[in-house]
């Protein structure tokens, strides 16, 4: 050969060999850049809270040093405040200077002074007077913009309830609330142990006529123990006290002039102290802090199904602690908690996800904290005067792998269950993101999906490829492969619009049919049995034996359908969806795992049936005729030659299937009816992982949890079909070295 | 056909009479009447595409596969006639047993190999199936090679060693007639020299009908010999006299040489 031509060659492989190689790492490349891209948008579920120091300073000290009682902070983290035990609220501006904005509280009576001071929901504070008079005081921001379009804050102070001293005894603790229809509540805890109530209600009656009454009254049932803390929901509506042997108490109070004790109960067992109650945001979990350390949370949970009424349970233990709690703040954004011990250290926990996210612990101990109304600033002074404002980034505290995959027990709930409820009509809703019935939904429609098609494809591989005449190969095959151009949206559409309303009328029909199909087919057999002999039969033998047996199921299902209402009637009381109700307890969803059975499996019938022909078919004919030369049956042939080498092809098409129908979507979001339940019931619709991210994406905000969650589920899918894909490759190379060389 | 030259065989098994097979519309053999003697060799020779495969593989109904083939005359097995529906084709093919051009054992173990016809005829007992191994591999002049490794792969012999063993395998149910495709002709001259002198050990229990391309062989191994040409009989007779003295001008032709 000529050099040239040679050279040629030669080039001409090398450039190939170049091109192919850089192709296949370019996919490998971008597989893994994929898998790298969502990761990373997932990633960050898992990193903890982190502050940023914005400033330091100290507060000018007033002279004679008059003592703070609460302070607070704005959302914008640009005027933190301090109350002291004058009546003043001090406004600071770090930013511009240390020079303070002074708002003078009106007291009730001329020179009383600050006994305490009660912050609830952000920027609201119960005062309580020396001379025992209690005002509701509320801090206001108003934002305005000046000519250069500079933002400015003006700050108010509202008084929103007032009450005079009780006529007798001393007040040790007071709380104050006004709900939203303008309902006052102030709940007195005197220093001889008694509690008492005083309402101011307003009702409007029929005539538009507006009539205020008072109630004025004492609380029993209260133990003969100290009480140490008092905690009263937003409305009002609810009292909770513990005492300093550690009995937790109830009242409800929601009836005006009247109140329930619905609990007491010791909350420990070794009856340590309560020191702090407060209420979780969205007043449902009661957060209790204890003499040593421990902070947990506790709601009303129905114990016993027969019981009416709901008792006070711990729910959730929080991180502890090493001194006694002195307070605790909820946030006013999601479930957490900043809680403060006597020694100064401060803690950030999130309830739903016993997260620990955050301890913060200055040269000085830290006297008073405040988180801001959004979450995001934290505002503190220690004992030596110096003041310290931080800004907090706490992006996902709900979500920890324990509230991903584990079960948790859920505001309102009376056990511990894997949820799915990502979002809600209210903002103090609790988020409830556990990926374990998404994965459970994938799996389950997948399962029973493939249950309804592998049998069915491979079957029908078997049957055209090795018994069915080749004329009738030459059709059916085509005819498969276009199933599979199908768009999935159509056969989702088809199964929810069409098939789902026809099943539900029908599924008697469906249960008759799957017994009378094989019935009909034996009988059909049987009936052969006796005409094969005659000439005619003969020549159908071969390769056409489905034109006979055609007839027989249609005969079949025809029949089904006619008794299906007689069977209806006969075994399920006329109504199936009431009797299975009834007698098993499962209801019945328009939309099931046996629409989804049928229309999964239509969409990876023909991959599996496909690949499982093509391995059939290119099994050596030499193997075929040597076992048929040996006097095997055709069926026999099948059995222990041709599928035993077709194997790793018909695996492999399985496997293929099995990962379309794993991430197929289109089909599972119109036809599943997208309930995240858990359970294998066939009746019983699911949410499968990709519809879920189908269904949620555009309702996620950018980078927010909700948003993470559904890219670390897009990675759970990735790694899903990953894994199993490779683990199939491996079978059948395992596979493939014990059955042939071909 | 006028001049077809034949001997008439004493103890024929196999009788071919006025046999013609047609794939489609193409005729594939005409008119071919043969007798197959008994517990001998008869080698069936001719140039390819004579047909002679054709003729084997009609005796054992492996035609039956093709599609749009189509046989007409008769076929007698011990005066039985197997074209007919009513003939099982397993129990014929039970009684006939073929080696194929291409050795094929099945992807198992040597042990699974031989004992799958006894397997599909639900043979279960483990001694029988022992005892058949043992007696099947010894005529296949295999027992000593493989009585080692009979668990492992029959895909991990050398090529001689896979016909002995497909030989072996279609012994073991103890056919009447041995069909042997050219079972030589993509082996060795070690491994072929190997099968011939299991063929003559085979003759005295086996009558066997050989294929073959190789003129020496046919002389080697064989009692009676067909020459096929262009799917005509031409000539049939005894092995040393068809070779030594041809009757027919184109059997002479073909094994000197001329053509083929």
């Amino acid at each position: 050969m000529n050099r040239k031509v040679l050279k040629r060659i030669k080039r001409r492989d090398r450039i190939a060999r170049y091109v192919i190689t850089v192709g296949g790492m370019a996919i490998i490349f971008s597989v893994i850049l994929i898998l790298f891209l969502i990761a990373r948008v997932a990633f960050p579920l898992f990193q903890g809270a982190r502050t940023e120091m914005v400033t330091q300073f100290p507060l000018p000290s007033s002279t004679p040093a008059v003592p703070l009682v609460a302070a607070g902070l704005d959302d914008y983290r640009e005027h933190p405040f301090v109350f002291d035990r004058d009546g003043v609220v001090r406004f600071y501006s770090p930013h511009e200077g240390p020079v303070a904005t002074e708002l003078r509280l009106q007291p009730p009576v001329p020179s009383a002074r600050v006994r305490s001071v009660e912050r609830f929901a952000g920027l609201s504070f119960g005062v309580l007077w020396d001379d025992g008079s209690q005002t509701l005081e509320q801090v206001h921001f108003t934002s305005s913009f000046d000519e250069h379009g500079k933002r400015e804050q003006d700050q108010q102070v509202v008084r929103l309830a007032s009450f005079p001293p009780p006529l007798s005894g001393t007040v040790k603790l007071s709380l104050v609330r006004v709900s939203e229809d303008g309902r006052q509540t102030q709940v007195t805890l005197l220093n001889d142990g008694s509690l008492l109530v005083r309402q101011h209600v307003e009702s409007e009656d029929l005539f538009g006529n507006l009539s205020a009454e008072s109630h004025e009254f004492a609380l029993s049932g209260q133990p003969d123990e100290e009480i140490a803390a008092l905690a009263l929901s937003g409305g009002g509506n609810t009292l909770y006290a513990g005492t300093d042997q550690g009995t937790l108490l109830r009242w409800d109070l929601s009836e005006p002039g009247a109140a329930e004790l619905r609990d007491r109960l010791p909350a420990f067992p070794d009856r340590r102290a309560i020191t702090v109650l407060a209420l979780v945001f969205g007043d449902v979990s009661l957060a209790v802090g204890d003499a040593k350390g421990g902070v947990s949370t506790w709601f009303p949970v129905r114990v016993n199904a027969e019981e009416e009424g709901k008792h006070l349970q711990r729910i959730h233990t929080l991180t502890s602690h090493k001194s006694a709690v002195k307070s605790i703040y909820p946030s006013l954004r999601d479930k957490s908690l900043v809680s403060m011990d006597v020694e100064g250290v401060l803690h950030l926990d999130h309830m739903t996800s016993e997260r620990h996210l955050l301890s913060i612990e200055t040269d000085t101990p830290l006297l008073l904290s405040s988180l801001s109304p959004d979450g995001r600033g934290l505002f503190a002074v220690d004992a030596s005067g110096m003041a310290h404002l931080w800004e907090v980034h706490n992006p996902h505290p709900e979500v920890s792998l324990k509230t991903l995959f584990g079960k948790v027990w859920y505001e309102g709930y009376d056990a511990p269950a894997y949820m799915w409820q990502s979002s809600a009509a209210t903002d103090d809703f609790e988020p409830k993101m556990s990926l374990t019935p998404l994965i459970f939904g994938t799996i389950k429609g997948t399962f029973y999906a493939m249950l309804f098609a592998v049998p069915l494809a491979i079957l029908g591989a078997i049957y055209t490829s090795q018994f069915g005449n080749p004329r009738l190969r030459g059709i059916v095959k085509p005819a498969v492969e276009v199933m599979a151009a199908i768009p999935s949206v159509i056969i989702g559409f088809l199964a929810a619009l069409w098939f789902a309303p026809l099943l539900e009328k029908s599924v008697p029909a469906l249960f008759v049919s799957l017994a009378f199909v094989p019935l009909f087919l034996l009988l059909a057999i049987v009936a052969w049995q006796f005409i094969c002999k005659y000439p005619l039969c003969k020549k159908l033998d071969r390769g056409f034996e489905f034109l006979l047996l055609a007839p027989v199921l249609v005969a079949a299902v025809f029949c089904a359908i006619q008794l299906g209402p007689v069977a209806e009637s006969m075994f399920f009381g006329g109504n199936f969806q009431l009797w299975l109700f009834g007698e098993t307890g499962t209801r019945y969803d328009a939309r099931n795992n046996i629409i989804i059975a049928f229309a999964l499996g239509f969409a990876v019938i023909p991959i599996i049936f496909t690949m499982a022909e093509d391995a059939l078919s290119n099994v050596p004919p030499s193997l075929k005729a040597a076992s048929l030369a040996l006097g095997a049956s055709r069926w026999q042939t099948v059995w222990r030659v041709i599928l035993p080498s077709g194997s790793p092809g018909i695996f492999a098409g399985t496997m293929i299937g099995f990962g379309r129908a794993i991430g197929e979507t289109m089909i599972v979001l119109m036809a599943t009816g997208n309930t995240a339940i858990m359970d294998w019931s066939i009746f019983n619709g699911m949410r499968p992982l990709s519809s879920n991210i189908a269904v949620e994406i555009p309702e996620a905000p950018v980078d927010g949890s909700l948003y993470r969650v559904l890219f670390l589920s897009a990675v759970i899918l990735f790694v899903m079909t990953f894994v199993l894909n490779t683990v199939a490759e491996l079978v059948r190379q395992r596979l493939r070295n014990k059955y042939g060389r071909f | 056909m006028s001049d077809t030259y034949s001997v008439t065989v004493t103890d024929p098994i196999v009788q071919v009479k006025d046999l013609s097979f047609y794939y489609g519309t193409a005729k594939a053999l005409h008119n071919i009447s043969l007798d197959f003697p008994k517990n001998m060799v008869t080698a069936l020779i001719g140039p390819s595409g004579c047909g002679k495969s054709t003729l084997l593989r009609c005796l054992n109904r492996m035609n039956d596969l093709v599609d749009k083939a189509r046989v007409e005359g008769s076929i007698l097995l011990d005066g039985t006639e197997i074209n007919t529906p009513a003939m099982d084709v397993i129990e014929l093919r039970r009684r006939i047993g073929m080696v194929f051009q291409k050795s094929n054992p099945f992807p198992k173990t040597i042990y699974e190999n031989v004992v799958y016809g006894l397997r599909i005829a639900g043979v279960r007992d483990k001694a029988v199936l022992d005892e058949t191994v043992e007696r099947s591999l010894r005529n296949a002049a295999l027992w000593d090679e493989v009585k080692d490794r009979l668990h492992e792969s029959a895909l991990g012999m050398s090529g001689g060693q896979m016909q002995r063993l497909c030989i072996a395998r279609a012994i073991a149910v103890n056919p009447e007639v041995v069909l042997m495709d050219e079972p030589c002709s993509a082996l060795d001259p070690k491994s072929t020299a190997r099968v011939e002198e299991l063929i003559s050990e085979l003759r005295e229990k086996y009558t066997i009908i050989i294929v073959t391309h190789n003129m020496q062989q046919a002389a080697r191994v064989s009692d009676y010999t067909a020459f096929l040409y262009e799917g005509v009989m031409v000539e049939f007779g005894v092995t040393e006299a068809l070779f030594v003295k041809p009757r027919h001008k184109q059997t002479e032709d073909y094994i000197t040489g001329r053509f083929g």
